[in-house]
């Protein structure tokens, strides 16, 4: 092998990469608030909620699980303005971000909603709670702990899938890779290192949900 | 010791004898082609309007013209060698290829690989956008979103004229950016000149139109280096038909844009 490494011009633009990758974490947590709002929303509407309220959240799923993420985006960045919305590059990745993982979501709440005993429901009904105090104060807690770890995978998934709205213009982490790689024809160690931190990123989160884990749901519990 | 001295002397003879064969064989290709009556010119059909595949699957394009121009003049026949842009030396290096006709713009890096006859062709890299844009000049870019298509000659010149303020936003193809500037997602667009009259026609609505040349690039013939001859006929070619006005006429029936005054080599 002759190839001769240049890492230097990568790290001489590292600040670049920095705050593409800043943009990244940003996207990441923002999406993964707000869509973990909707899926809360829409997992209660699909198990407890009227029924043609329940047939539209089962629309909103299966329509974004069985397309590409990159058409939703181009959705909402090139086809919305022409109904009168306009969103930013970095706005309509997020409201793409947020829609795409909303309906992952609210799809794993829901298979951890149904994993409840009935038994645990009833007693809430003969408690006399009503239907949203037994989501609440029942149903919620075992129902995000059974299904945390698969929570926390998809949400990953999210963040690594984040790389391709550098399509519409969006300045994150591999969109600097991209515009570095050109402009230096270095691809090689370009996105070597963003690989690397693209990692560090994921690995950072994993240890983020880990902590939130052990705070919530396993801390003073093991018996 | 005679005997070996004698033997280096003949091995050496041979030697020159060769080198001379090789070095004319290389001098007559223009005889060779005028001989063979063919000419092999590459032929690049995925780069509108310079070459592409035309309804019935034929080559067409400026470039694709030319190449049919020069054989005509030479008299003999047309053999086209399909290559991708990055296969256009290659081709002309390993003997696939007489010349190398695919818009191969003139750089110094090219030129120690390949001989450039002069330019026949000019390609500019211009900004354009809505009529409703205030652009005149390449100050009116600060405060502007600018898109533009990564890994292309305007990812390179455009940022060399903005001013400082100007926001320059990339996308991965010349789709994406061309629907960028129609959905109004950026202010303006650094592309190929020609493009513009493109967006203008596809979105007559939109009222696009070319702000002001940022940069322009000459692309030429090129021949592999050595064969003298060939270049000098291209040469000739080349001079006569500017001032007769057939490359002028080929570049503009082809791109829809005025050739801009062509340089000498």
């Amino acid at each position: 092998m002759t190839y001769v490494f240049q890492f230097g011009i990568v790290f001489d633009r590292f600040g670049e990469l920095l705050e593409g990758a800043w943009l990244t974490v940003q996207l990441a947590a923002m999406a993964l608030a707000l869509g973990m709002a909707v899926a809360l929303t829409c997992a209660y509407l699909r198990t407890a909620g009227p029924k043609p309220l329940r047939m539209l959240v089962v629309a909103y799923v299966e329509a974004v699980r069985n397309t590409p993420f990159l058409v939703q985006l181009y959705i909402v960045f090139f086809s919305l303005p022409q109904l009168g919305v306009r969103f930013e590059a970095n706005q309509a990745a997020l409201v793409a971000m947020v829609v795409n993982f909303g309906a992952y979501a609210t799809e794993i709440v829901r298979a951890g909603i149904q994993s409840v005993p009935v038994g645990q429901i009833e007693v809430g009904r003969a408690l006399g709670l009503k239907r949203f105090q037994i989501y609440r104060l029942i149903v919620l807690f075992p129902a995000i702990k059974a299904v945390f770890p698969a929570l926390a995978s998809q949400f990953v998934l999210l963040l690594l899938g984040s790389s391709v709205v550098a399509a519409i213009s969006a300045k994150e982490l591999t969109a600097i890779a991209n515009t570095l790689q050109s402009t230096t024809f270095r691809a090689f160690e370009v996105y070597i290192v963003v690989a690397a931190m693209y990692l560090a990123i994921a690995v950072g989160f994993r240890a983020f949900f880990a902590a939130v884990y052990w705070f919530v749901f396993a801390r003073g519990r093991e018996r | 010791m005679k005997f070996v001295t004698r033997l280096l002397a003949a091995a050496t003879a041979a030697c020159l004898l060769l080198g001379l064969g090789i070095g004319q064989a290389d001098a007559q290709v223009l005889d060779r082609i005028m001989k063979e009556k063919k000419i092999r010119i590459t032929a690049q059909v995925d780069s509108a309007p310079f070459g592409i595949l035309d309804k019935n699957n034929k080559p067409t394009g400026s470039e694709i013209e030319t190449a049919r121009q020069i054989a005509k003049d030479l008299g003999v026949e047309l053999e086209l060698v399909q290559v991708s842009g990055p296969q256009r030396i290659p081709a002309l290096l390993s003997d696939r290829a007489d010349l190398a006709i695919s818009s191969l713009s003139i750089t110094t890096d090219r030129a120690k690989t390949v001989w450039f006859a002069s330019p026949h062709g000019a390609l500019s890299i211009v900004i354009g956008g809505a009529k409703s844009v205030n652009i005149k000049s390449a100050a009116d870019l600060a405060g502007k979103k600018i898109g533009m298509t990564r890994a292309t000659l305007e990812e390179q010149e455009v940022p060399k004229i903005a001013p400082p303020g100007t926001n320059i936003v990339f996308f991965d193809e010349h789709a994406a950016t061309q629907q960028a500037l129609l959905t109004g997602q950026i202010d303006a667009i650094g592309c190929a000149a020609f493009l513009i009259n493109d967006l203008a026609k596809k979105a007559p609505d939109k009222g696009i139109e070319t702000k002001f040349t940022v940069a322009t690039a000459f692309y030429a013939v090129a021949v592999k280096p050595g064969n003298y001859d060939l270049l000098q006929w291209v040469n000739t070619w080349v001079f006569v038909n500017k001032l007769n006005g057939v490359l002028a006429k080929i570049y503009e029936q082809n791109t829809g844009v005025k050739l801009v005054d062509l340089p000498t080599l």
